[in-house]
Order: structure tokens, then sequence, then C-alpha cells
């Protein structure tokens, strides 16, 4: 499988989630539904980001994915835990990425990463950057901002209507990817709590085992998910 | 009191009498059980193919380590056993053996200076080995092996078992049958089987019990507890016939495409028969194979029918998984149907093994091995059913079947009340009929280390 720049290759993701996990003291243990609760995002201790920047990734996550509305939000699934884990990582470091340049911001999305900063490196430096746009635009830094105001920055930034410099270029297209990712992610990255987003859109995880079913039309799939741990849902 | 005291002193100096020369009167060595010309010389390649045969090297070659040089730790209830060397090195090795010395050893079950050999050595075994074929593995071993210099431990077994002359009187006691081949069956082909099971291939070894005094019980076609199932450790060696025979639903071709593969339409090789198979059966000819297979089905009566030889790797053709049958239908309709108020064995099943075993237990032929009717399962011993959930389990690579197939382990997965649940439903499902597996039995086989 060939590596996308840009995108955390599988065995990275693996390493990086399998060490965010071991080191984030809420790995599941043997008995997966004994499981302890893990600890409350307002008491988390980030591996990677900053106060700040944990306080931006839990409210820039909570638009990209509301909790309002139909099915959990990025909240609710744990996604700044997921996003915490892998910057904290080898794909936050970019560790077998091909990372010499040049680098071109205006080159086309299917040229590759086309920034210098790893993706750690890019949160670093973005966050303030569009914190700072935020408060001159909308009078205060992003995660203090209300909900309208934070779609309408949010929405600037997709749009390329904030001026950042060119290697921060790729931040929203990278803070979205990796929303969905934690999002949708087996939970033993520390996203997609409790497989919720597997619940909500019917998705049966890691079972591999559905021979008898290909042929048995209109009938809804009995069972819940079950993760890459081997926890129900 | 006088007399009776010079009788108790004449007791006592006869026993002291009786010991020592139970210690020190060498053993007399059993004779050659047949009479070749002084000439007789081994075909090329006869030697080596007996080695095979007997799977010299599953003990006497180290892992890593050079051919026949020894070093392996064999263990045992009593301490660890060192194999040793038997390269045609002078000093470490055998290459001072004489041909009587070699076969003393393989048939007594002592070395040239008179120690007796731990019985790890199946000389219990090895004994019914031809003369021609003793020959062959000497000739084989002197001047095919290349000779290395690897001085091996000493092997120091606790008291009383340090001392080595006791194994005089445990021969005495395990050591029954008369040296050489005695067929039981007329049939050529199964006594060609008869012989490489009995003999080198020294499968009562591990497949027939052991009695009191740890001896085999039943090592001849005709013994009652010939090949009726044995321990290795903490795993079963299945029995090979009889009522509770692993091989009894199995045919010749099937039975004798296992040993010369590792696999079958019904299950496949692990642990120490995987080793078995890779290091020894799988090198001989279709033809012992065969022959083997044959006179394992001829100890339950009926052969049926024998192949002349083994089917070439399947290739080009699908094998589709066989369908449930009458005792397996009620599970499968169960899984088939995944309602999430099934029982939590049911469900882990589900969850966890049906991708390769299905739904039908009947796993895929030369693949994944069936669980309906497979003795790993059903054991008494369950420990070697926790320990493949737990650590998974390896089929050799072989010549007929190069592909290495693993089953990874679940000790991440599942804890131990889930891998009980899992275990009794698999005991119990498509007509299995064992009883449960416990959370404190999985917890046991969790802190052993992995034996496989």
């Amino acid at each position: 499988m060939t590596d996308l720049p840009g995108y955390p290759s599988r065995r990275g993701f693996l390493k990086v989630s399998a060490a965010g996990l071991a080191l984030s003291g809420v790995a599941l243990d043997a008995k997966a539904q004994d499981a302890q609760p893990p600890v409350p995002l307002d008491r988390y201790e980030p591996e990677y980001l900053t106060a700040d920047e944990w306080a931006f990734v839990m409210a820039a996550t909570a638009r990209l994915i509301p909790s309002e509305g139909d099915g959990p939000g990025a909240i609710e699934a744990r996604v700044p835990v997921f996003i915490d884990l892998q910057l904290a990582g080898d794909y936050g470091t970019a560790d077998d990425w091909y990372m010499v340049g040049p680098h071109d911001a205006e080159a086309a999305p299917d040229r590759g990463w086309q920034t210098p900063l790893t993706p750690a490196g890019l949160y670093r430096e973005a966050i303030p950057a569009f914190d700072a746009w935020c408060a001159e635009t909308h009078g205060a830094a992003f995660a203090a901002l209300d909900g309208q105001a934070q779609d309408a920055a949010l929405t600037a930034l997709q749009k390329g209507e904030v001026p950042l410099a060119p290697e921060l270029s790729p931040f929203f297209a990278t803070l979205l990817a990796n929303t969905k990712e934690g999002y949708f992610a087996d939970p033993m990255y520390g996203g997609n709590h409790g497989m919720q987003s597997w619940v909500y859109i019917g998705f049966p995880g890691a079972r591999a085992a559905f021979r008898e079913w290909p042929e048995r039309h209109n009938v809804k799939y009995p069972l819940g998910p079950v993760s890459i741990k081997g926890e129900r849902a | 009191m006088k007399t009776f005291l010079k009788i108790i002193a004449g007791l006592v100096v006869l026993g002291v009498v009786a010991l020592l020369a139970f210690i020190l009167v060498p053993v007399q060595r059993t004779a050659p059980t047949e009479q070749l010309a002084a000439d007789w010389a081994p075909q090329p390649g006869q030697g080596e193919y007996v080695m095979r045969a007997g799977d010299c090297a599953a003990c006497h070659t180290a892992p890593g380590g050079e051919p026949m040089a020894g070093g392996r730790a064999i263990a045992s209830p009593m301490g660890t056993i060192w194999a040793t060397n038997i390269t045609p090195d002078a000093e470490t090795g055998i290459g001072g053996w004489s041909l009587d010395d070699f076969r003393a050893a393989l048939v007594d079950g002592v070395a040239p200076d008179g120690t007796h050999l731990y019985p790890a050595m199946p000389y219990e075994n090895y004994r019914f080995m031809s003369e021609e074929d003793i020959r062959a593995l000497y000739d084989y071993l002197m001047n095919e092996v290349a000779p290395v210099r690897n001085e091996v431990a000493e092997t120091e077994l606790s008291f009383p078992f340090n001392l080595r002359f006791g194994i005089r009187a445990w021969n005495w006691v395990a050591l029954r049958g008369e040296a050489g081949f005695h067929p039981e069956a007329s049939d050529a082909l199964q006594a060609r089987g008869q012989y490489l099971v009995e003999g080198p291939g020294h499968c009562a070894a591990c497949h027939s019990p052991r009695n009191a005094v740890m001896a085999q019980d039943g090592v001849h076609a005709g013994d009652a507890g010939f090949l009726a199932g044995g321990v290795v450790g903490d795993w079963g060696a299945p029995a090979l016939h009889g009522p509770a025979s692993a091989v009894k639903d199995w045919s010749v071709a099937a039975l004798a495409g296992y040993l010369a593969s590792g696999r079958n339409v019904h299950s496949a090789a692990n642990g120490e028969m995987g080793l078995v198979v890779a290091e020894s059966l799988q090198h001989l000819s279709d033809a012992d194979n065969i022959a083997m297979a044959a006179f394992l089905k001829g100890l339950d009566g009926a052969v049926g029918e024998v192949p002349q030889e083994l089917a070439a790797a399947p290739s080009g053709h699908a094998m589709p998984p066989e369908p449930a049958d009458a005792a397996g239908r009620e599970t499968a309709r169960m899984l088939t149907e995944a309602q999430p108020d099934m029982p939590l064995g049911a469900r882990l099943y589900l969850d966890n093994c049906s991708g390769c075993h299905f739904v039908t237990g009947k796993g895929a032929p030369e693949i994944f091995p069936e669980l309906q009717g497979n003795t790993l399962v059903t054991s008494a011993q369950t420990a070697p059913l926790i320990s493949v959930i737990l650590h998974g389990a390896s089929l050799p690579s072989t010549a007929r079947r190069p592909l290495h197939l693993a089953m990874q382990g679940y000790a991440d997965r599942l804890g131990d009340d889930e891998i009980a649940a899992l275990s009794s439903f698999l005991r119990e499902a498509w007509g299995n009929d064992a009883g449960p597996v416990s959370a404190g039995d999985v917890a046991a086989v969790r802190a052993a280390a992995p034996a496989h």
C-alpha cells in the first residue's frame, strides 16, 4: 500500500495509536466489556496539545461534527483525544513521510503534502495564527466565540479567506480529515468512543464474518458492532 | 540369637553384593536381530531416510544449532534433559562409537561406558527397528553428518533420578517386547506402516498413555494402551484408534495427507505434531505415509479405500466448505440468525471465529481446521484449546503445502470469562459433547508461558 502524503499510513496509524493508547492510560484491558470509563474530556491531559490548542481542537471538532441533531458529535466520540494521540505519535512527526522539498502551496491536491511542517507542527503554528485572525475579525480566540461566529470563521478558513502563511494552507483540510478519522476509526485509537459512530451508521465493525448475509435481501442485520479489541455495542 | 544375627549379617552382605552387582555389572547388550552380510552397505539415501523416519533431529538438533549436534533442552517432570551430540565428533559426539555401541543405545538404552540413557531417548520404540535400518542410520551419522565439536551440558536431574543405575530396574519393568520387528498384520502395506509407527516413528512415545512408572503403556499393536492417547506437557496427544480416536472419521487418504503435509480436509497439525510433520513425516514417501495411515485405520478394523499415491497440492479449483450436517444444523442456524440475545459464547464465536471456521464449525479444507468433532476442542484436557484461543496456532510450511498458516491469538481481545464462555460453547456446539471451561481454567493457562 502506498502511503498518501498527508494521510497516516496504516502501519503508522497502528503504531501511533498503540503507543498513544499505552501512554494514555485509557488502554482497554483484556476484559473489554469491563473496561473503566475513560477520563472525562475536561480532565483529559493531552499528550501533545497545549491547553490553548486543546481548547481549539475541542471547539473546532465540535463544530465540524456537532452534537446537536442526529447521532453522536465529535465530542461524544472523543475525537479530540484521537487527534491529540495521533499528533503525539509518528503521524504527528511525519515519521515515515518524504518531507524534503520543494513544497508548493499552490500545487494541486493530488501532489501530496505541500508544507515543510509535520502535522504536529502544522497544528502548533496554524492554531495561534487562526486564533489571531479570529480575535481580529470576530473579537476573540476561536474557542471563545459563539457557535455562529465559529461556523463563520471555519467557513472562511475552508475557503482560503483567512490570510495564512503558505505552509499553513493545508490546515483546514487536515483538521477536517483528522476529525472524520477520529469519528470513524476503531475505538482503540482514542476516538469513536463506544463505537457510537458505527452504531449510528449501522457499521458492524471488525467482525469480518458475514458469509451468510449477502444473499439475504431486505433483512436488517441484527447485531451491533464489535471493535478490534473485542468490545461489543 | 547368634544364628539369627548371622542370618541378618548374611542377608546384609548379600544385599550389598546384589546392589553392587546391580550397579556395576555391565548390562548385557541385545544381539542384532538379523544377520546381515559382512559387506552389507546401505543404499544411497537410506540412512538419511531412517533419520527422517526416526525424527532424530527433533531432539538432537537444537533450535538454530548444527544438525545432530545436540544441546536441545527436553523438559521433563524430573528436570531438564539435554539432548546429546550425535555427530561423529570423536570427543563430544559419537565418533568413537562402534556399530554395536550404537545399537546398544537404540535397543537397550545404554551408552558405551555402560551409562543408562534417560528414556527421553525412545529406545522403548527404537528397539523395534530392523538391523538394516540401524546400520543404515549408523552409516549416515558416521559418514554423512559433519562432525561438530559441541560439549552439551550434562543432564542433572534431581535425586533419585540422578542415579542412573536405577534406570536398569526401570528397564526391567518398562522394556517389553523383544527387540526387532514383529508384524501383526499379514498385509504387507499395513506391516510396513506398523513398522514405521512402532519403531522409528516412535508414535507411542506421545500417543500412548504412560503407566505408573512413566513407561509407555502400549508400545506394540495389540497392547491394550497402544496409541490410546497420551499427554505431552499440558497438551494431549489424541487417541489414534478406538472410540475416542481423533481419526476415526478420516479416510486413509485424509490421514496420510495429514501426515505428509500437515493438513487435510479435517484438521491441521500444530504444536508438537506440527514439528513432527515438518521435521519427519513430510520427508517420507507417499507409500510410507499411506502405509502408516492404513495400519492405523486397520487397528479399528476396516481400512477402507487405500490410495496409490497422495494427491498433489490442490490448485486451480475452489474447495467449498461443507454445509452443516444433521448434528451441526441447530448451532449453524442459531449463528446464522445472529440474534443479539444469543448466548455470550455463541456471540463471541461470531465476532471472532466464524470468519474462518464458519457457522457450520466445518472450517475450510486444507486451511482452517473443523471444530465439529475436533478432539482438541472436546478433549478432557482443556489447556490446548484455551492455549490456541489465547496464543493462536501455527502450521508448518511443508513441501506440499508451502503456505505457513497461522491463527492469531486472542489474549488481548478476550478476557478469561469470555474465553471460558467461548470454549464452553465450542465444546457443546454442532453436536460436540464435552463439559464447560471455567474462567479459572483460562486464567491458569494465561498465567503459564505459551507452550507453542
